[in-house]
C-alpha cells in the first residue's frame, strides 16, 4: 500500500488584506514531503515561511488550494494530536515545573488518541505507540536534574529544550519549528542542534523546520527549500545528501560547504529575483 | 471624603496595566532591614513631627482637633465599641467585595468566551464605572431600609467593575505562542480557560484586589453615613460622634478604619506572594 505523504501542499494561496492592497503571503505553492524526512523552509523576511508553518499547523487556512497532513486536513490532524509546534519563544507556563510543562499537553484533548487510530487506521500507518515516559525524555535533552524548576530558573536554552521536548512528547507525526533557536548564542544553538537530531533520530518523525541560517538549515535537513518574496512562493528543494549522524566534524567537510554555498547561492538569486521557475519543487 | 477621591484609582477607559505591580526580587536578609536606623528612623522622624504639629493645632484650635491623648483614652477606654463596630464594617466591607468579586469574575470569564456579551455588557459596565455609586447609596437605603443589604450593594458595585476590567484584560494576556501550542492540540475552550486563561488572569486579580479593597471599606462606611437609622458599624459610629461633637470617638474611628485597610492589604499581600511565586522573575 502507498503510504501517504506526511505533508502535501498543493496550489496553496494565501494573502492578507483584499483587493489591491493585499499581500500575497504565498502563491501556488507545491510541497510534498514523504513521512520521516526533515525539511527546512529558509528565505528571506516576507517569503512567506512562517505562513507556510502556520498552515501546516492548522492555524491559519489557505484561501486558495489544500493542505494535507497524512491525507488529512490540518484542522482533523491537530484535533487527532498528529502535530507538535515549537514556537520561536519557548512559550512554556511560568507557574509550572519543566515536568508539569511538558505532561500537561498529554492531559489536554483526551478524545485525540482514539482519533489518532482511527486516522492511522485509514492511511495504513502504524499509529504512534502509547504515550512517551517524560522524565526520561527529559533525562535524554540532559533536563533530569532541573525537572522540578520553574521556567523563570532556567536559562533561555534550557527553556527551548523543554520547548522541545514537550512537543516530541506529543510523538507528533510531523513536528513543525518556527526559528526555536533564534533567539539563542551560536554555541548554545549548535549544542541545541545537536540534541534536536539525537531526538530526532530515535523519533523519525517527519519535521518542517523554519530557519534563517543556511548552515542550520543545510546541517539539519533531508531537504533545504529555498522560498523567495513577493509574491511568497518555493524556489528551490535542494536534497542534502550528506551522512547522519552529523556531528561537529560535519562543519569541517568540504560537501557541507559545498551545499552551504549552493543554498547561499539560490537564497542570492531569490532575492534578486531572477529565479525563473516560481514554485515547481520536487521535495 | 469626596467622590472623586475615591474614584481616582479606577480612571474610566484606562488601559488596566499590562504588567500588574508586584514585589521587588526579596533579598536575602530583607527581613530584618528594618533594625538598620536608616530604615526606621525617617519614619519616625516623620512621626514625630507629624504629631508634634498635630498637638500644637489642637491646642490652638480644641473645637476641630482632639488631641491625640484623648483619641487614645477614648480607644483604651472602650475597645469593645471599636472592635464590634469595626467587624461590623469589615464584615460588610469583605461580603461586598466577595459578591462584587463573584460577579464580576463570571462576567469577565463570560466577556472573554462569548464576544455577543462582551458587546452587549461592556458599554453598561463603563456607565456603571464612571456612575458616583456613593451617590446611590441614599436611594438604596430608602428601598432597601437600614439593614446590612444597601451596605453590601453598594460595595460589591463599587468593587465590581475594577475587578471585571482586571480580570477580562488578564484572561485576554496569555502570550499568542502559548495559545498557538495548545491550538494545534486542539485543545477546548474550558481546557484553554483552567490551564491558560485563568493562571495567566492571576496577577490582575491581585492587582484589581489591591484597588478594590480600600474601596470596599469606603463603600461600606459611606453607605453607614447614608443610612441615618443605622445602629452599627463605624461609618455610623463616626456621623453620631461627630453630631455629639465627640471628636476624640470620631478620630478614633478613623485611626480603626485606617488600621483594618492596612490589615486587609497585608492579607492580599501574603496571599498573593503565596499564590504568585512564579511571577517575580517572568520569563520571555
Amino acid at each position: 500500500m502507498l503510504q501517504a505523504p506526511a505533508l502535501e501542499l498543493r496550489s496553496v494561496r494565501r494573502a492578507y488584506g483584499s483587493g489591491p492592497s493585499a499581500t500575497v503571503a504565498l502563491d501556488d505553492v507545491r510541497l510534498t514531503v514523504p513521512p520521516g524526512r526533515f525539511v527546512s523552509l529558509i528565505g528571506p523576511s516576507g517569503c512567506g515561511k512562517s505562513t507556510l508553518l502556520r498552515l501546516v499547523a492548522g492555524l491559519e487556512r489557505p484561501d486558495r488550494g489544500d493542505v494535507r497532513v497524512h491525507g488529512v486536513t490540518p484542522a482533523k490532524a491537530c484535533a487527532a494530536k498528529m502535530i507538535g509546534l515549537v514556537p520561536q519563544t519557548p512559550a512554556l507556563l511560568p507557574w509550572m515545573s519543566v515536568l508539569r510543562n511538558v505532561t500537561l499537553p498529554q492531559k489536554i484533548n483526551p478524545g485525540a488518541g482514539r482519533r489518532r487510530k482511527e486516522i492511522a487506521a485509514s492511511i495504513g500507518r502504524d499509529s504512534a505507540g502509547t504515550a512517551p515516559d517524560m522524565r526520561e525524555l527529559l533525562a535524554e535533552a540532559r533536563l533530569g536534574d532541573v525537572v522540578h524548576k520553574l521556567p523563570a530558573e532556567l536559562s533561555g536554552g534550557m527553556r527551548q529544550r523543554v520547548a522541545i521536548v514537550r512537543a516530541f512528547g506529543l510523538r507528533p507525526d510531523v513536528l513543525v519549528m518556527d526559528e526555536p533557536f533564534s533567539a539563542l548564542d551560536e554555541f548554545t544553538r549548535e549544542s541545541l542542534q545537536d540534541q534536536l537530531l539525537r531526538l530526532w533520530d530515535e523519533l523519525r518523525t517527519t519535521v518542517l523546520f523554519v530557519t534563517h541560517s543556511v548552515s542550520e538549515a543545510v546541517r539539519l535537513s533531508d531537504t533545504v527549500v529555498v522560498m523567495a518574496p513577493n509574491p511568497g512562493r518555493i524556489v528551490e528543494s535542494i536534497d542534502v545528501d550528506l551522512p547522519r549522524p552529523r556531528g561537529e566534524r560535519l562543519f569541517a567537510e568540504r560537501r557541507f560547504h559545498a551545499y552551504e554555498d549552493l543554498v547561499r547561492d539560490r537564497l542570492r538569486r531569490a532575492w534578486h529575483g531572477d529565479a525563473a521557475s516560481a514554485g515547481g519543487s520536487r521535495a | 471624603m469626596t467622590v472623586a477621591d475615591e474614584r481616582t484609582p479606577v480612571t474610566p477607559g484606562a488601559e488596566p496595566p499590562t504588567e500588574p505591580p508586584r514585589f521587588g526580587p526579596r533579598r536575602p536578609g530583607s527581613r530584618w532591614a528594618w533594625v538598620r536606623p536608616s530604615v526606621w528612623l525617617p519614619l519616625t522622624v516623620m512621626l514625630a513631627v507629624l504629631s508634634a504639629l498635630w498637638q500644637y493645632g489642637a491646642r490652638r484650635l480644641p473645637y476641630l482637633l482632639p488631641s491625640l491623648p484623648d483619641v487614645g483614652r477614648s480607644l483604651g477606654a472602650n475597645p469593645g465599641y471599636y472592635v464590634h463596630n469595626a467587624l461590623v464594617t469589615l464584615g460588610e466591607a469583605t461580603a461586598g467585595l466577595a459578591m462584587g468579586f463573584v460577579a464580576a469574575f463570571l462576567l469577565a470569564v463570560l466577556t472573554s468566551e462569548l464576544p455577543l456579551v462582551h458587546r452587549a455588557v461592556m458599554p453598561i459596565a463603563v456607565v456603571l464605572n464612571v456612575t458616583p455609586l456613593v451617590a446611590i447609596a441614599p436611594a438604596l437605603v430608602v428601598a432597601f431600609g437600614f439593614g446590612p443589604l444597601p451596605k453590601l450593594i453598594i460595595t460589591g458595585l463599587i468593587c465590581f467593575f475594577p475587578i471585571l476590567i482586571n480580570t477580562a484584560a488578564g484572561l485576554r494576556s496569555v502570550p499568542l505562542p502559548v495559545l498557538q501550542v495548545y491550538r494545534t492540540m486542539d485543545a477546548g475552550r474550558v481546557e484553554l480557560l483552567w490551564h491558560l486563561r485563568i493562571p495567566h488572569a492571576l496577577p490582575f486579580l491581585f492587582a484589581a484586589l489591591r484597588i478594590v479593597l480600600p474601596l470596599s471599606i469606603i463603600g461600606a462606611v459611606v453607605a453607614e453615613m447614608s443610612a441615618a437609622g443605622s445602629t452599627r458599624g463605624l461609618g455610623t459610629a463616626i456621623s453620631v460622634a461627630s453630631s455629639m461633637n465627640q471628636l476624640p470617638v470620631v478620630y478614633a474611628s478613623i485611626a480603626v478604619l485606617a488600621f483594618m485597610g492596612v490589615l486587609l492589604l497585608l492579607a492580599v499581600s501574603l496571599v498573593e506572594r503565596r499564590a504568585l511565586h512564579w511571577h517575580d522573575g517572568r520569563q520571555d
